[in-house]
Order: C-alpha cells, then structure tokens, then sequence
C-alpha cells in the first residue's frame, strides 16, 4: 500500500488520502451500499486521471469515480476497496458558446452553478434533479439523471454531445463532435451515459443548452386520491398538452411540505398534481386556462400560483425527498424501492399498488415523483434501530420493484442501478440484452477494475 | 461513546450541506464537510479510532449553523459536532490548540491565559454598584482585546442602571465548544449576577450571548447589545451620521439566536445600511467560531477572506456585534473597517 500511496502522490500531489477519517467519508452515498476505499484521490486534469488508471490498471486497483456523493443506489460506494476518484475538483466551465448552444465543462461543475452562468445569458442546462443545489455534471451524466422538467426537456442523454474519457488502461477518446447532431458510427457518447462509471472516467463533457422559457405558471390541482390524480394527468398528456413539469404529491408528502415552508398555502386534504407549464406568457395563459378546465372535473380544488409563490413551492418540493425525518423525527428516509417508472397509463395502478404493499407490510410511505413521465418516488421511513422495521422495508422495497416491473417498467427511471438494484437489471432486461452489456463491459474494461460489482456486471 | 445515535441516523446523507459548509468550500473534501464530519461520527460509534485527522475534521466545524439552517433533514450537525468533541475530549483525545485554549482558560479565566486586571479599561471604578438591574457582561475580547468597545459599551449602558461584576470570568464558550467543562466558570459568574441582584445580564458579544442564553440557567434573563439598544433608541439621542455602512450577522447572534432586526434598526436610526450580498439567516460565517481561529487560523482567514467578498461596494464600514468577527474580519484585510455596533452608536451620540 505505502508503494501504491507514493505513485500515487507522485501523480496529484498532496490530493491523495488513505486516512481512516477521510476513507470513511467517501464509503458510500445516501443509500445503504458502503465499502471502504483504500485511497481517496481527488485529480485535477484528464492527464492525471489517465496516469491514476494506468497505474490501477499495472496494479489491478480497483477504481470508483464519484462526483458529489448524492447518489441513492450505491453508485459510488467502493464496494471492493481501491480508490474512490472524487472527481469534484475538476469544476471548471471551459467554454460558454452560445452561438452554437453548447458548453464544454469538467465534470465537477455542479450543475446549479452551471444554470447560474448560462443565465445572464438567458439560456439554461435542462435537467434538473432534486440535488440540483449540490450535484455534479459528472454524476449526472453517469446515472442518465434528469428531474422535474424531464416530461419535457428529457433527460441528461437528450443533451450530452460529446464526452471526453479515460479508458482503463488510461487511454483517452472523444466520443463526439461539436455538433448538434451527428450520424457517424456506433453512439459511443449515449453509451457512457448512464454507464455509472463501469466502462471508463469522464474528464470533460460538452452539453447542449436551450434557451430560458420567458414565463412560467404552476397549476395546483387537489384530488380526493391518488388515483384519480394519475386519471387526470393521463387525459391532460392526452389532449395535447405537455408540461414543462408535472408532479404528484400524496398526502403524507404534503404534510412535509408544510413542515419545510409553513407559509405554503397548499391544500392538504387530497393529493397534489403540480402543473408546471413555460413559453411565451400567451401560451403559458392558455395552456394553464386548459389544464384547470380538464382537472376541474375531477379535482377538488384547481388553481394557478405564480412568481415567488410559485418558487417556494418548488423550493420545497425540492426538498422533501429528505425531510421526512421532519414529521416523525424518530424515523428516517431510507432510499429503496424509491425511483420506479412504468408507462404513464399505468401510473394509478402502480400508486394503487404500492399503496397495498405499504399498507400490508404497515410500513409508512410518502409517494411522490415525475408523474408526468411515470416515473414515482416512494419514501419508505423506519425506525433505523429496529430489526423488524429494516426487514419490512426490505420486503417494501422488492414488492415495490417487482411490481413496476410487472407493469412493463423500470426499477430505476433516473437514480441509476448502482448495486442497490443490481439484481434486477438481468430480469428488467433479459438475458440476451445483458449477455450484450456484459460483452461490452468486458471489451472496454476487460480486467473489471472500473467501479466493479455494479450495475450486476 | 454517548452520542446520539438517532440524530446521527436523522442524516440521510444526501449532501445538501456542500452547498453551504464554508469550510468544504474552502477544502473540498468530504471530511470538512457536514456531512462528513456526521459520517465519522457514525464511524467513531462502530469502532472507528479517533486519530489526528479526525480530530481535525470535527475541531475545523466553526458551528456557523448554516448547516442546520439548510438541513433538509431538519437535523443540528453544530450539536452533534460539539458533544463528539466533548467525547473526545473525555477519552483525552484534543489536539494541542484546543489543549492550549483550555490551559489559559481554566489558569486565567480567559482565553488568551491574560494574567492583567480584566477590568483595566475601565478608569473610573465608582460607576460599578454592587447592585443593579442590568449586569453587562464584557466577555474576554472585549475586556482584553477591545477595550475602546467595552467602554463605548458600557458608556451607552450605564444610564440605564447596568453595572459589571467585579471578577467576571470567561463565558465558558470557548470550552463548551470545543468539548471541554465550563461548569466552574458558569457558577462563578451566574454567582456573582445573583449577587448584584440583576434582572438582565447585557452581552456584546454573539459567543457570550449565545452561551449566556443556552447553557446559563435559565433565571437569567439575557439580551444583546443590539436587543438592548434597539427598545430605548429613542432615548439613546442618536444624531445622524453621513455614512453608509453594511452589518455582518454574526452566525451565533443570527442563525443561533434569530436577532436580525434590531441590530438593523439601530444602523437605520444612524446612517444608511447596505445589505451584504448574503445575509442574515443566509449570512456568511466569518470563519472565527468553534474553535477554528485558535486552532487552524490560514483556513479561518480563508474563511473570512470569502466573506469579505460580500462586503458592498462604497461602504464606510462593516458593522457588527461579534469581537471574533471583528478579529477575523480585520485580520483578513479589512483592517479598521470593521467596527462594533456599540462604536458606531457611540459615534451618534457625541
């Protein structure tokens, strides 16, 4: 190891750790995978990046690359040892060129402080997830994350151009050109996308950016149940309209909500659709106009909130996948089973379902999430000092994926697989699919030392 | 260890704290970061020994409680931190500064282990009755360090019946927040507030005050300075002053204690009042607190550096209410510019 500690330091300097503390801190994200890594290095150029996996690749180091560490399935836990590569120091914004509508960054800009330097120049990077506030472009890419305004601006794939990357044995490519689009050969950029950093380390990322929406209106729509929320999102995509965001908060999330803003003046008695639409203040008028008309049918209440009210809101929306410990301090969020996606159609009868499991196993359960793009957030929380509250949750947990599954959908629609669901990709798949991933996994990192033990490869 | 293991499970580690830890701004890894920090003390329950970079990461917290602010989770990393320290510190485990810092506390009753009278600004003794409504408790900055304010201080307070006890003592902030018992301090002063027969005891400074306020019993009613001031300012005469000035929330008096207004108000009575870029509840912490300008003073500076950043443009000065801030504010560049609250009213009111 001291050998190992001295290349390395040969090759970032000071940037290099193996303390008990400092390995500790980086042993996971906010799921339950953890591993203790053996160094924690933090490179600041492509070059260094490519000297750390030749030597990993000498020495057979097992190598995990994290960005911000916010990841809920594990991505990042270095379940085998070696050395987690905190790839956050390598934040810089190389390039803003808006004439092309692109941007080249490091993958260590947080995507917030992204959006804040496109702007004043009135453009923005579309996905926005949850931990906008704190996450990296990096890890971003690398988990095909997306957010909110993904039922219209789509995710993370829809914008990467071109991605540099370290190959294992420390070879570096561009998989793109500075171009909108492009037919040349396999797509090796939307194949890095989303690989969590099993098939090589992104240095460098060059991103499409569009252009800020000058008006934006939210639509809150309450509902007697969820089920009839999904009914009325369901005839709303269906009459032509897209929303820039479309949310569903039950009940329990509402109360949260109103633990993190008390001023919030938002229903609670019923579950919550928030419509979010953006454009021209015309089409944002009439889109809402269209969107109250079709709820009111159904909803129990419909109205249009704006400016800064409309900022709390999501504001707080923004939060409240953690703050459940703020309704029962006792229990903490525990992420599983909580980022499932079916086809939009199916969404009331996934929420009826996951609402039969919580309620069988008597786990409690705070469902929210892109209802829009079917994609649903369950919060389990427990009592973490309980035996019995963890196997439950477990069990939650795993009814909660095979049900989406069984709905023809996904086990994760945008947190990643990570090793939290590993287990499940073969069968989400199928074989042949993952006979495929794995061919390709063992072309371009045949030694297995990029983030091993992921993603079921 | 007994710490808390429900709130350290409260974390749900999801990060938003390296948004806002000054520290990890200033650092970047994980270990100067909340989150971190709550990590290893998760680690230091399971078995993880505490070692020189873990005392490091838990001693370089200045308890700013932005953290806490944001915590989507609801928790209070600034506590937590505290009691791991006083844990540590029990299993006799501190570094050397937080060793030396509590050597001149426990030997001279203040932080710079000062042997001179803590009351040798004070010319005129006969101002001081043993008995009076309103105790004003100097704190040791103040008492050693800025004594022009302390005069200043007690020069406004005075007229309204306030008098100082004769052997006031360290608060016991220093020693509280960095692990250590202040029992004996707190007795020793709450002994002699009882003595002079004082409704309210008046601090000056947001270390002091927070201490007063939480760890004191709770008897003892406590106001700021700015608390103070600001419900007799009509009877302060203030003249105007043509000057434009910006006020830099001091974590403890701020975010610990929620005083934003009043200090506010009494800028407005004077002089104009420029806003920094951040403040209040969102304020900048100057970097002093918890500890970490005794114990890591180039990443305090760092710290206080930042700040400064905030600082407007075309300011006359930065005011505030915190001795620390104005010792790590000035010692970062900005040198005589920065000014307590009491200096400025008692600019108004000659």
């Amino acid at each position: 190891m001291t050998d190992i500690m001295q290349e390395l330091k040969e090759i970032v300097g000071e940037s290099v750790s193996s303390s008990p503390g400092e390995r500790c801190c980086y042993a996971g994200d906010a799921s339950q995978i953890t591993g203790m890594p053996d160094f924690v290095v933090r490179p600041q150029s492509t070059s260094q990046v490519s000297r750390i996996l030749r030597l990993c690749s000498k020495r057979l180091i097992a190598v995990t690359a994290r960005g911000a560490g916010t990841g809920l399935a594990g991505g990042c836990s270095p379940v085998r040892g070696g050395i987690v590569l905190d790839m956050s120091a390598m934040n810089r914004i190389l390039e803003i060129d808006i004439e092309n509508q692109q941007v080249i960054v490091e993958p260590g800009v947080v995507a917030e402080k992204l959006n804040s330097a496109l702007r004043p120049y009135g453009f923005f990077f579309p996905p926005d997830p949850g931990s906008l506030a704190m996450c990296t472009i990096g890890g971003m890419i690398s988990n095909n994350s997306s957010g909110m305004r993904s039922v219209k601006y789509g995710t993370v794939r829809n914008y990467v151009l071109d991605l540099e990357v370290v190959l294992a044995d420390g070879k570096v490519l561009h998989t793109g050109k500075k171009v909108l689009k492009s037919s040349a050969g396999y797509d090796l950029t939307r194949l890095f996308v989303g690989s969590e950093g099993t098939l090589g380390i992104i240095t460098q990322a060059g991103l499409k950016i569009s252009p800020l929406p000058s008006a934006r209106k939210l639509i809150l729509a309450c509902f007697e149940e969820a089920e009839i929320a999904g009914q009325a999102v369901i005839e709303i995509f269906a009459s032509g309209i897209t929303p820039s965001a479309c949310e569903i908060l039950d009940r329990t999330t509402l109360q949260v909500l109103k633990l993190c803003d008390p001023l919030l003046a938002i229903p609670e008695d019923g579950d919550i659709i928030l419509f979010e639409v953006d454009g021209t203040e015309q089409s944002t008028s009439e889109a809402a106009e269209q969107i109250c008309q079709i709820s009111q049918h159904t909803a129990k209440s419909v109205r249009i909130a704006l400016g800064r009210e409309m900022d709390s809101i999501w504001a707080a929306r923004r939060l409240v996948g953690a703050a459940i410990s703020r309704l029962d301090p006792s229990k903490t969020r525990i992420y599983m089973g909580e980022d499932v996606g079916v086809p939009i159609k199916e969404i009331p009868a996934l929420i009826k379902k996951v609402q039969q499991i919580t309620t069988k196993l008597d786990i409690p359960a705070m469902k929210y999430g892109h209802i829009g793009d079917g994609n649903l957030h369950v919060a389990l929380f427990i009592d973490v000092m309980s035996e019995e509250q963890w196997q439950k949750l477990q069990l939650a947990a795993d009814r909660i994926h095979r049900a989406a599954m069984e709905l023809g959908g996904t086990v994760s629609s945008e947190h990643g697989i990570g090793l939290a669901r590993a287990h499940y990709l073969p069968e989400q798949m199928g074989d042949e699919a993952f006979i495929v991933m794995r061919s390709i996994k063992n072309a371009l990192d045949s030694q297995g030392i990029l983030n091993p033990g992921k993603m079921g490869l | 260890m007994n710490l808390d293991l429900k709130a350290i499970n409260q974390c749900v580690r999801c990060g938003s704290c390296r948004t806002f830890c000054p520290v990890f701004e200033q650092s970047g890894w994980e270990s100067a970061n909340t989150r971190g920090r709550i990590m290893i003390i998760k680690g230091l329950t399971c078995g993880l020994r505490p070692d020189s970079h873990i005392l490091n990461s838990l001693n370089s917290c200045t308890t700013c409680g932005i953290c806490t602010e944001n915590c989507p989770a609801g928790i209070n990393p600034p506590e937590l931190i505290e009691s791991a320290r006083r844990e540590l510190v029990l299993l006799g485990k501190m570094t050397a500064q937080q060793a030396d810092l509590s050597r001149n506390i426990y030997a001279r009753g203040n932080t710079f282990g000062d042997s001179r009278d803590r009351l040798s600004w004070l010319k005129d003794r006969s101002f001081l009755t043993k008995k009076a409504d309103y105790v004003y408790f100097v704190g040791c900055m103040n008492s050693y360090r800025y004594t022009d304010t302390a005069a200043n201080t007690f020069a406004l307070l005075r007229p309204f019946g306030t008098t100082i006890i004769p052997e006031e003592q360290c608060c016991g902030s220093p020693l509280l927040r960095t692990g250590f018992d202040a029992r004996r301090f707190i007795d020793k002063n709450c002994m002699q507030i009882e003595d002079a027969g004082a409704q309210t005891v008046i601090s000056g400074c947001a270390g002091c005050y927070t201490t007063l306020k939480k760890s004191y019993p709770h008897s003892i009613e406590v106001q700021s300075v700015p608390e103070f001031l600001s419900e007799r300012i009509s009877e302060l005469n203030l003249k105007p002053l043509d000057l434009t000035v910006t006020y830099h929330d001091p974590c403890h008096l701020g975010r610990h204690n929620k005083i934003y207004e009043q200090p506010r108000q009494i800028i407005e009575a004077i002089c104009r009042l420029k806003e920094m870029k951040t403040n209040k509840k969102d304020a900048r912490c100057c970097g002093g607190g918890g500890g970490v300008r005794s114990g890591y003073r180039d990443l305090s500076l760092q710290m206080a550096k930042k700040r400064l950043e905030d600082v407007p443009e075309d300011v006359d000065f930065i005011v505030t209410t915190c001795p620390l801030c104005i010792r790590n504010l000035r010692d970062a560049g900005a040198g005589e510019k920065v000014i307590d609250l009491a200096d400025l009213v008692a600019m108004a009111t000659r």
